[in-house]
């Protein structure tokens, strides 16, 4: 019969190592058309960062973020990224975007502040323009700046930045230290069917609750979050590389090698914890590989909820969890003939 | 040589490929169609995905010649210069997609799905991409795609899903 269970598990996460050095460089350039281009070390590899990255750029501009042309992983023209790894894309390099962008915005801001007859600390970027605070009649087409600064002033908005979170080394003694610059926490509760004739493990609901700083692109994060939850439910259900005796891998493709389809997956609710992390770019921290960190042992407590077995080997495949449940029972009639 | 003839897109071609290729490999190779994806070769993965005679398939299992004189609908073949299909369209709004490697064979068998049943239940929507593995999205967003699609066709039953 079928049993029904929850799980409950959370995660920390570290992002951005401070363990050695782990830099991230930026330049952005605005043109006189009031568009900027952007360019990063760092690699789109779907998760969205290009856009994000785009979008604070943008934010720190006052412009759109289809304004802003993104120029990346190119070495030949864009800064060498420390990499698209360790889900420090966000903070790390999104950090050296918002720093190149606020060093273009303060050429802006110097040129265009005579011209509207005040100190450039009075100034903000903001819908296209270049206003006076408090006064946003008084203002320039950030265009119309741009083509000021190179062509009258002879300074072009050109910024750029490094960001490196500060290198601190552990204590070589007690390994105690701050390996990273922030974390990210998350808590993730999963509902499961679990059939006690045959072990077979359904996952029925997954609903994820992530903090990841002030999310720049919440549809995105959601996109992360529910990628990694099917990364989790196939590390805790079907995922495995098989070896033989020799070493040698026996399941090298997909038709050994299980992994969820979309008939595999539950349905996922995804909350954004609502926080902010004041060292990170407006507020973000990282949200990539937290994802699929508490689905698993999520799914593996639900699993002893619904039937009172613990299955402590990865994947709980349906072979383990019915043997469980039959070692339980064995233990249980053991008792009861004792007693 | 075998000698094939197919429509493809709605256009008719021509081609003489060796007996053994296979439908993923006539298009990708011999009429330059890259949409469809090689993933395994070997039916596991649906990146291959193309629409036959009106049933989504993997092309890397079939072999050209069984599809001589067949029409095969293949991701190029949704949108126009000005136009995106109305699934790629939601697709791209719901960021449905991360890498995109699985995107085309998704869709096409998505379109499959909504030409046969244009108001399908999330667990035909589910059934329909059982076959078209993905690493990245957890299916989620592509399902919420799909269903867009599905009630705004029934919404508007002059918007075909072309
Ligand atoms: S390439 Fe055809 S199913 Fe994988
Ligand atoms: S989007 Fe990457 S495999 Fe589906």
């Amino acid at each position: 019969m079928k049993r029904r269970g929850r799980g409950i598990a959370c995660m920390w996460y570290p992002i951005g190592f401070t363990a050695s050095a782990n830099p991230s460089a930026a330049v952005v350039k605005v043109n006189e058309d009031g568009t900027a281009t952007l360019l990063t070390g760092t690699v789109e590899t779907g998760q969205g960062s290009l856009t994000v990255l785009a979008q604070i750029a943008a934010q720190a501009l006052g412009i759109a973020t289809d304004d802003v042309h993104v120029v990346s992983a190119d070495t030949d023209t864009t800064p060498m990224d420390t990499g698209a790894i360790a889900s420090r894309t966000t903070y790390v390099t999104g950090n050296a975007v918002m720093l190149a962008a606020e060093n273009a915005k303060k050429i802006l801001f110097e040129v265009a502040a005579p011209l509207l007859g005040v100190e450039p600390a009075h100034l903000e970027a903001k819908d296209h323009k270049i206003q006076v605070k408090g006064f946003p009649q008084r203002n320039m087409h950030i265009g119309d700046v741009a083509e000021h600064a190179r062509g009258v002033k002879g300074t072009p908005p050109i910024g750029s930045a490094t960001f490196n979170p500060a290198v601190l080394k552990l204590d070589p003694e007690t390994g105690q230290g701050k390996p990273f610059a922030t974390y990210v926490y998350a808590t993730q509760i999963a509902e499961v069917d679990v059939d006690d004739e045959t072990g077979e493990v359904e996952v029925l609901r997954i609903v994820a609750s992530h903090d990841c700083g002030a999310p720049i692109n919440p549809m995105l994060v959601e996109g992360q979050v529910e990628g990694g939850i099917s990364m989790g439910v196939g590390f805790a259900l079907q995922e495995e590389m098989l070896f033989d005796s020799s070493g040698r891998l026996i399941n090298p493709n997909l038709t050994n090698y299980i992994m969820p389809t979309s008939l595999d997956m539950p349905s996922v609710e995804v909350d954004i914890v609502d926080s902010y992390d004041e060292t990170g770019p407006f507020g973000a921290k990282g949200v990539g590989e937290p994802t699929c960190v508490s689905t698993a042992a999520a799914i593996l407590n639900a699993i002893h909820n619904a039937v009172g077995v613990r299955v402590t080997s990865l994947p709980a495949t349906a072979e383990k969890v019915f043997a469980a449940i039959q070692a339980k029972r064995a233990q249980e009639a053991k008792l009861v003939t004792a007693g | 040589m075998a000698k094939v003839t197919i429509t493809v897109n709605g256009e008719a071609r021509t081609v003489s490929v060796p007996p053994e290729t296979t439908l993923l490999k006539l298009l990708r190779e011999h009429l330059n169609l890259t949409g469809a994806k090689l993933g395994c070769d070997v039916g596991d993965c649906g990146a291959c995905t193309v629409i036959v005679n009106g049933k989504s398939v993997n092309s890397c299992l079939m072999l050209a010649s069984q599809v001589d004189g067949f029409d095969v609908l293949t991701i190029e073949g949704l949108a126009t210069t000005d136009q995106l299909h109305p699934l790629q369209t939601a697709f791209e709004e719901k960021g449905s997609l991360q890498c995109g490697f699985c995107g085309p064979g998704v869709i096409m068998s998505a379109k499959a799905l909504l030409d046969e049943e244009p108001d399908p239940s999330v667990e035909r929507i589910r059934d329909a991409l059982a076959g078209n593995l993905c690493r990245c999205t957890g299916y989620s967003k592509m399902i919420e795609a799909v269903q867009a699609v599905a009630n705004s066709v029934n919404s508007h039953p002059s918007v075909k899903s072309a």
